[in-house]
């Protein structure tokens, strides 16, 4: 395989409540949270949140264009959710190398919003085959 | 998935060990259709058309592990490692478990370490482990992060 790229881009997902109703649907995650804006109100959070692991989803789409197969043969994720993501919320993922080696490279991924805050944050390993 | 009200359920009885759930699973044609659908990825499949999403499948082993927990309402997502094994096929079979890593409660919050595998045969196509931070008062009390 050719020298891993640099640097990697996503595309933009907005996300909306209509989508967050999608995703509950085929998760079975129905947690109120997602879905009950009287419910949500009365949590910090102050409104319905997108679920995590959707926007988890964008990072992976990233890596999975990105690698293809190799993402799906060996590929690794570890992310912490730093912010909520709210309906209306336009949020991209992000990769920046940080290592490579004979075997796998190394990214530090992000998927951030429109305000640049990064909503999650996560390191990915890819395997390089030859 | 199944979510309490907004009644704190007692989770304090889950040790370091236990499996929640241990059961056969398997995307479907048209489960794999919807959530492409609902994370807005129509694009071909990289290792297929009828591969399944890698993220459908740990959201199908994180649902029903989060069913076997009842988790309450409110609960909150704040950690995720992912490890992807191998593609599968839509409506192939899985081998799904789901194991508690850990149960602690820091500053009025549980935390709970959850790690599910589905696996096809003897290889492992995910491993997944989920942190998931439950707050202990009414839910004003929830941290950081992104709801479950």
């Amino acid at each position: 395989m050719s020298a891993p790229p640099a640097s990697l881009a996503g595309v933009a997902h907005k996300v909306t409540q209509a989508q967050i109703a999608k995703y509950a649907e085929a998760s079975g995650d129905r947690n109120p949270l997602h879905l009950d804006a009287e419910f949500a109100a009365a949590t910090p959070f102050g409104r319905p949140v997108a679920h995590g692991m959707l926007v988890l989803a964008f990072a992976s789409e990233l890596l999975a264009h990105s690698f293809g197969r190799a993402w799906l043969c060996g590929g690794k994720l570890r992310a912490r959710f730093r912010s909520p993501v709210y309906p209306g919320d336009v949020v991209t993922a992000h990769g920046t190398l940080t290592s490579a080696d004979a075997g796998q490279a190394t990214y530090r991924v992000a998927v951030r919003n429109q305000d640049g805050v990064d909503v999650i944050t996560a390191e990915a390993t890819v395997p390089l085959t030859p | 998935m199944s979510f309490g009200a907004d009644v704190i359920l007692d989770l304090s009885t889950l040790e370091p060990g236990q499996c929640l759930f241990s059961r056969s699973m398997a995307v479907s044609a048209d489960a794999a259709a919807s959530f492409r659908a609902a994370v807005g990825d129509e694009e071909p499949a990289a290792a297929g058309d009828h591969a399944v999403p890698p993220m459908a499948i740990a959201a199908m082993v994180m649902g029903a592990a989060m069913e076997a927990v009842e988790l309450p309402a409110g609960a909150v997502h704040t950690a995720q490692e992912l490890e992807f094994g191998r593609p599968v096929e839509e409506g192939v079979m899985l081998a799904c478990s789901a194991t508690v890593v850990s149960n602690s409660v820091r500053r009025g919050t549980r935390f709970i370490v959850l790690e599910m595998r589905g696996e096809d045969g003897a290889e492992t196509a995910l491993r997944a482990r989920a942190t998931i931070a439950i707050a202990q008062t009414p839910i004003a009390h929830a941290t950081d992060g992104a709801p479950e």
